[in-house]
């Protein structure tokens, strides 16, 4: 894990310049800077709240908390981009984005990229878990194959 | 059936467009301002009658658009008691609804498009596009770093929602290409059209993969251009020199899921099934009676899933019934042997309109003086136009 110091609001905010950071997801933010996947749950019922929402859609408490979640999910639905939204950029083999939909509640999904994994060799429903990729000298997450064994 | 006042109470009675060009060199405003121009005079009324405008945009002071308040002033509009700015199906939807509710007799709804700098290398060259970019209120890519928040406002889910289809229903890709294919077959009949040659199948499935497995001619035309309709009550379009298109029935349709796409509900659930059921719940007109249908194909799977969402066929079954009712001399769809779809061609042909179009060609072919282009006897038009997850409608539009 890289060594931060003490993530205080302050830092977030310099280790994110492009991020729309606020009082709703700057928690979000300050685990992903150690390296830690959390997502806000409802203290009072159990609920998973994504996208970073302040209050629980199911009983309306905002009593709401990040939790970090286990990194085990599957592949919802998945897309291989050969052309990314800035045409200044070339993409040498495609780049594969997926919606994986996290163990820890039916619909809860997170967007991110299927690695260590042949694009043909990705598939709806697949199991995967959480793994870290370096973009930009920041560590983001990412989401690789759970290997046959381990299922 | 739900409570509905509205009907038949309100309608068109101005269309409005702008030649569609892939660099027309002009400002959002410009645009709007012709469309706005050319719909009012179409409508045969003073431009002091109009008294609400719904423009294009999402803020009403962004700069740089055709928004209410620009347009109010640059057509010197003196008096509106409604304003607002939308877009894809709800703009329409909106001005139907402020006429019909009273907070205005006489709504323009305006919208304008321009090929943005991330649809290609030559837009992103055009400092022009790219300023505007930078000044919109809503940009694309919005996550701003975060990969986590690539598919708020993307169009990359659409294609993952493609491929999810295909695997759920164990169907190929002949909704998605008939579909394609019958859309720049009507393009190549309507001299505005962008794309002019028609394809075939073949030239489909050939197309360059973009989104895996969405391909080039999945995907609508990026263009500059303007559409603009002008609605009032049915009693004063009597008075008018058009034929009144009457507006019998509309809904929009709001789901649970909002701006993350990627937390999707099922197919059948997003939010055109929503809008299909709010108009079937109004509209006294059925889907047998329906001469022309409308279907939004921002990219194909729009339009697949308006074709399943009110009911001309089963979920999933979209590909055999487009296929069952192809018509192989006009390569045209011809739904249960007559209803026609998308007759101007689309966003895939005439260009990118987020589907203001296809209400300006339902009207026209509703009043009946499309010559060559005109459906004989065309007196209802269903039109379903918007995203999975926001902003779609779903409006029945007749004519006596």
């Amino acid at each position: 894990m890289r060594n931060y110091g003490p993530i205080d609001d302050v830092t977030v905010f310099e280790l994110y310049p492009g991020i729309q950071l606020n009082r709703d997801n700057i928690e979000h933010y300050r685990a992903l800077a150690e390296q830690q996947l959390v997502i806000n749950r409802c203290q009072d019922c159990g609920y998973w709240i994504y996208p970073h929402r302040p209050m629980c859609p199911e009983c309306w408490s905002l009593n709401v908390k990040p939790e970090q979640v286990s990194g085990f999910g599957t592949v919802f639905m998945f897309t291989l981009l050969y052309q990314l939204r800035d045409p200044k950029s070339h993409i040498m083999e495609p780049l594969a984005v997926a919606a994986v939909e996290l163990v820890e509640q039916k619909g809860l999904r997170y967007l991110s990229r299927i690695v260590n994994c042949a694009p043909e060799d990705i598939a709806h429903d697949m199991p995967v878990r959480l793994t870290w990729i370096e973009i930009g000298n920041l560590e983001w997450p990412a989401f690789e194959p759970v290997p046959e064994g381990q299922r | 059936m739900a409570r509905h006042p509205l009907r038949d109470t309100i309608a068109v009675v101005g269309v409005g467009s702008t030649p569609y060009g892939r660099d027309l060199q002009r400002s959002h405003l410009s645009l709007g301002l012709e469309a706005a121009v050319n719909a009012i005079r179409d409508a045969g009324i003073d431009k002091q009658e109009v008294d609400g405008i719904c423009g294009s945009g999402m803020t009403p002071l962004a700069q740089g658009g055709a928004g209410f308040l620009s347009l109010q002033g640059s057509l010197g509009i003196e008096r509106c008691t409604w304003g607002v700015n939308s877009w894809l199906g709800s703009a329409f939807v909106h001005a139907g609804a402020a006429v019909a509710a009273g907070l205005c007799d006489t709504a323009l709804v305006v919208q304008t498009y321009m090929r943005e700098p991330n649809m290609s290398r030559s837009a992103a060259a055009d400092p022009f596009r790219r300023v505007l970019e930078q000044f919109s209120d809503v940009a694309s890519d919005m996550g701003g770093g975060d990969f986590a928040k690539r598919w708020v406002h993307s169009g990359e889910p659409y294609a993952a929602w493609m491929k999810r289809y295909m695997h759920d229903y164990g169907t190929n890709k002949d909704a998605f290409a008939y579909m394609a294919v019958n859309n720049r077959s009507h393009g190549s009949r309507n001299p505005a059209a962008v794309m002019q040659q028609p394809i075939t199948l073949e030239d489909y499935h050939a197309s360059r993969m973009i989104w895996e497995p969405m391909q080039i001619y999945d995907m609508d035309v990026p263009v500059d251009c303007a559409e603009a309709h002008v609605i009032t009550t049915a009693e004063r379009a009597r008075d008018l020199p058009n034929k009144p298109v009457y507006i019998h029935a509309m809904s929009l349709g709001g789901t649970r899921v909002g701006e993350f796409y990627e937390n999707t509900l099922g197919w059948t659930e997003n939010s055109h099934w929503v809008a299909a059921k709010g108009l079937w719940d109004r509209s006294e007109l059925r889907l047998d009676d329906v001469d022309l249908f409308y279907p939004y194909d921002g990219y194909t799977i729009d339009a697949v899933g308006c074709v399943e969402a009110v009911g001309w066929c089963k979920p999933g079954e979209a590909g055999e019934f487009l296929k069952s009712n192809w018509d192989p001399v006009d390569n045209i769809l011809r739904l249960n042997g007559r209803t026609q779809v998308t007759t101007h061609g689309g966003g895939l042909a005439l260009g990118r309109a987020g589907g203001a179009n296809f209400y300006s060609e339902a009207v026209r072919q509703l009043r009946g003086g499309e010559g060559s282009r005109q459906v004989a006897d065309a007196k209802s038009a269903l039109i379903n136009i918007g995203s999975f997850f926001h902003d779609p409608s779903a409006v029945m539009l007749r004519a006596d």
